[in-house]
């Protein structure tokens, strides 16, 4: 009896460890594959949780396009969805289709075996016209092309139309004319620029640099030029002469840029063209309300102007169970039906030149950048190896909030880059 | 084997197996993290492929980093900052209320911000500090136009950030502080009364005392708060401007997520939990031999 009270005293016990394990380690199952063609429903994980609805109306396309669902899991902390992408590598759960970074982070990836080829895509993609060869280089390593790109944007100033009008200013199509905007508007009582100390701290630095000289810019992804270089400390003396005309916004306001824009603190805000999006949810109208114009080159005797592009990819996990489903979608997504239908939902310039545009003025900017007069620049943000970059916006945060001599600040980015680059061999 | 033994055994064995699922859990969700974050902590790892072993590296480096060290010093202004705002104010409120008809009514309102979480707290205090926020709006319309910039200027950030923390920390320090004053044996006190000891003889002699046990727990949970002090940090000023305002859990996050060195930052959780453990440890020590010493 007393045996009996034990055993059964054991097993409830042991049946409930068990029982709980399984509830902690059970995370549902994967569809099954029937072998057939790649159709079903396809999960996919981004950290844009803001554009979830709009990946969820891109269903109404890929289900009679290419016969797949996308079940859309938006993370809004970009840090958590990082790890919880590198870890799923881990599991057999990894994503069938994410969304990830261009640059180091891409990179590292590939490095590992991490994401799959999608050669084969890119030339398909090519060869029909619906992607440029410039784009392709972001996505290749050793030959061999990864991703496919969800979005591309440019980087450009928006503006707010009214305060231009009633001082007067045209859109400057020099380096000149921006300063003498910005002279005119600051006279007026109009701060001309937005800034801020956290996050969005490089893009100044990356239109000073990359529009006195690209080379240099460049040099700076690649460790052959050193933040502490003469002609990078000049340039970072001509922002701080900026920002003691008094041409910036306050970098400790928490206000949302979009309606800082809108009820006039500032002028003009360089940003990414997907946030004519952010302007439009903060009652603005495009051509209206606001308009964006390319930022002409600082050293006025460049042939090109460089224009900061930044794009972002769509991967598929090597080891998912889904990767034939994700590979059948990215080969969908580079369609101009499918980059049309993003377009409609997202209001952004898709990489498809022939995708149709709604938005007039973004279709201009995405023929404009194409021509022989611009320079495409990869963003500052992909093109800087990732502990360089923390370090790197938490320190023009840093100048941002108390403007001064550049030399510490730069130098210590410098310290950051020497580490990395002397870990790289 | 005698006859005890023999009886024991299985009462032993269906003892472990009912104790089992929480040795398991407890085993598997604390103790290996622990040994996990302590192995990483010597090693070179971002995430991906394999941690490589690197020694002391991470810990050399830590030391090193005059970041490190800045961020050690504002989690230090934490301590002393947490310990003499809401604990004092906290003791103070007690005081204040105790024995006051309708007291509770007084304490509650300090109360009612603890139901906010950190991060919430932390926007809440940032839509009211931060440059033409709602204290500047407020301080202009009474003429006042050069305000401090509240979140951009060290080490202001810090000391308001700990000035939110308090808003929100007063009241459950007052709520325990008044269990311990009601819980307080009534003869000493009227003993003391009869005695003449009032105002602060009363409490320096009486009522600090007999306080201690209680005393010991709130200062004890503040010094252990205060040393992880996150959220609100993140929700205010997210460490900056550069590296300003960080506190030691906000960079052992920054390496770990947003650097990807998972290795420097498990080398700095290392560091923050052996410092919460000592602290604790020596305080509660210190206070325990005050207490076998009444």
């Amino acid at each position: 009896m007393n045996s009996r009270k034990t055993t059964i005293g054991v097993l409830s016990a042991l049946s409930l460890s068990a029982l709980m394990l399984t509830a902690c380690s059970s995370g549902g199952s994967a569809a099954p594959a029937d072998g057939g063609a790649p159709t079903g429903t396809l999960n996919f994980y981004t950290d844009k949780a803001a554009w979830e609805p709009d990946f969820k109306a891109l269903n109404a396309s890929s289900e009679p396009g290419v016969n797949i669902t996308l079940n859309t899991t938006g993370y809004s902390d970009a840090n958590q969805y990082d790890a919880f992408v590198k870890q799923s590598f881990r599991t057999s759960k990894s994503p069938g289709l994410f969304s990830w970074h261009t640059g180091d982070s891409l990179k590292k990836l590939v490095d590992e075996n991490l994401v799959a080829e999608t050669s084969d895509i890119w030339k398909k993609a090519i060869d029909e016209g619906w992607v440029s060869k410039d784009l392709e280089r972001y996505y290749t390593f050793d030959g061999k092309q990864y991703c496919v790109p969800m979005n591309i944007a440019y980087w450009v100033m928006y503006y707010n139309k009214p305060i231009f009008e009633k001082n007067g200013i045209e859109v400057p199509t020099t380096w000149s004319e921006l300063d003498a905007a910005a002279t005119k508007l600051k006279a007026a009582g109009t701060t001309p620029y937005y800034q801020t100390s956290t996050l969005f701290t490089f893009q100044w630095f990356q239109q000073l640099v990359a529009g006195t000289d690209p080379a240099l810019y460049k040099g700076l992804s690649t460790g052959d030029v050193k933040y502490t270089d003469p002609k990078i400390v000049a340039i970072m003396n001509e922002w701080l002469d900026e920002q003691k005309k008094g041409w910036f916004s306050d970098a400790g306001s928490t206000t949302d840029p979009a309606v800082g824009l809108k009820q006039g603190d500032f002028a003009m805000i360089n940003f990414g063209s997907f946030f004519g999006g952010s302007l439009d949810a903060a009652g603005m109208k495009s051509g209206t309300d606001y308009g964006f114009f390319v930022i002409p080159a600082k050293n006025e005797s460049l042939t090109q102007t460089p224009v900061a592009v930044e794009t972002g990819p769509l991967c598929i996990a090597e080891n998912s169970k889904q990767k034939d489903l994700g590979l059948a979608y990215a080969e969908w997504w580079m369609s101009p039906e499918a980059q049309t239908a993003w377009g409609d939902a997202r209001g952004d310039v898709p990489f498809n030149p022939k995708a149709k545009v709604k938005d007039q003025a973004l279709a201009e900017l995405g023929q404009n950048v194409a021509s022989s007069d611009y320079q495409l620049v990869e963003r500052y943000f992909e093109a800087t190896p990732t502990p360089i970059l923390t370090v790197a916006l938490e320190q023009f945060g840093a100048f941002n909030a108390n403007p001064g001599d550049p030399m510490p600040f730069l130098q210590k980015i410098q310290d950051e880059a020497d580490k990395y680059w002397a870990a790289q061999g | 084997m005698s006859a005890l033994a023999k009886r024991t055994t299985p009462y032993l064995w269906s003892a472990r197996g009912f104790i089992a699922p929480g040795v398991i859990i407890v085993a598997v969700l604390l103790y290996l993290p622990l040994l996990w974050t302590t192995y990483l902590s010597f090693t070179a790892y971002d995430g991906l492929g394999d941690p490589q072993w690197v020694g002391l590296a991470n810990y050399a480096e830590m030391f090193d980093d005059p970041d490190f060290l800045g961020s050690l010093g504002n989690t230090l202004l934490w301590v002393v900052g947490t310990l003499v705002i809401p604990v004092g104010l906290g003791l103070a409120l007690a005081l204040l209320t105790w024995n006051l008809p309708g007291g509770v009514w007084l304490r509650l309102p300090f109360l009612i911000p603890y139901a906010i979480s950190g991060i919430g707290v932390g926007l809440i205090w940032s839509f009211i500090l931060s440059s033409n926020g709602a204290l500047d709006q407020a301080l202009g319309f009474f003429g006042v136009d050069e305000t401090p910039r509240w979140l951009v200027d060290a080490p202001l950030n810090t000391v308001v950030m700990i000035v939110a923390a308090s808003w929100q920390g007063i009241g459950v320090n007052a709520l325990l502080f008044t269990i311990g004053l009601n819980s307080i044996p009534k003869e000493p006190l009227e003993a003391a009364r009869l005695d003449g000891a009032t105002g602060g003889r009363l409490f320096g002699s009486i009522l600090w005392p007999m306080l201690r046990p209680l005393t010991t727990v709130v200062i004890g949970l503040s010094i252990v708060a205060s040393l992880k002090t996150f959220d609100i940090v993140l929700g205010m000023t997210k460490g900056g401007p550069g590296r300003a305002s960080e506190t030691l859990a906000l960079t052992m996050y920054k390496e770990t997520f947003v650097n990807s060195q998972y290795g420097l930052g498990s080398a700095i959780a290392v560091f923050l939990t052996v410092v919460t453990m000592v602290a604790s440890i020596l305080y509660l020590r210190q206070q325990l031999s005050k207490k076998n010493e009444i």
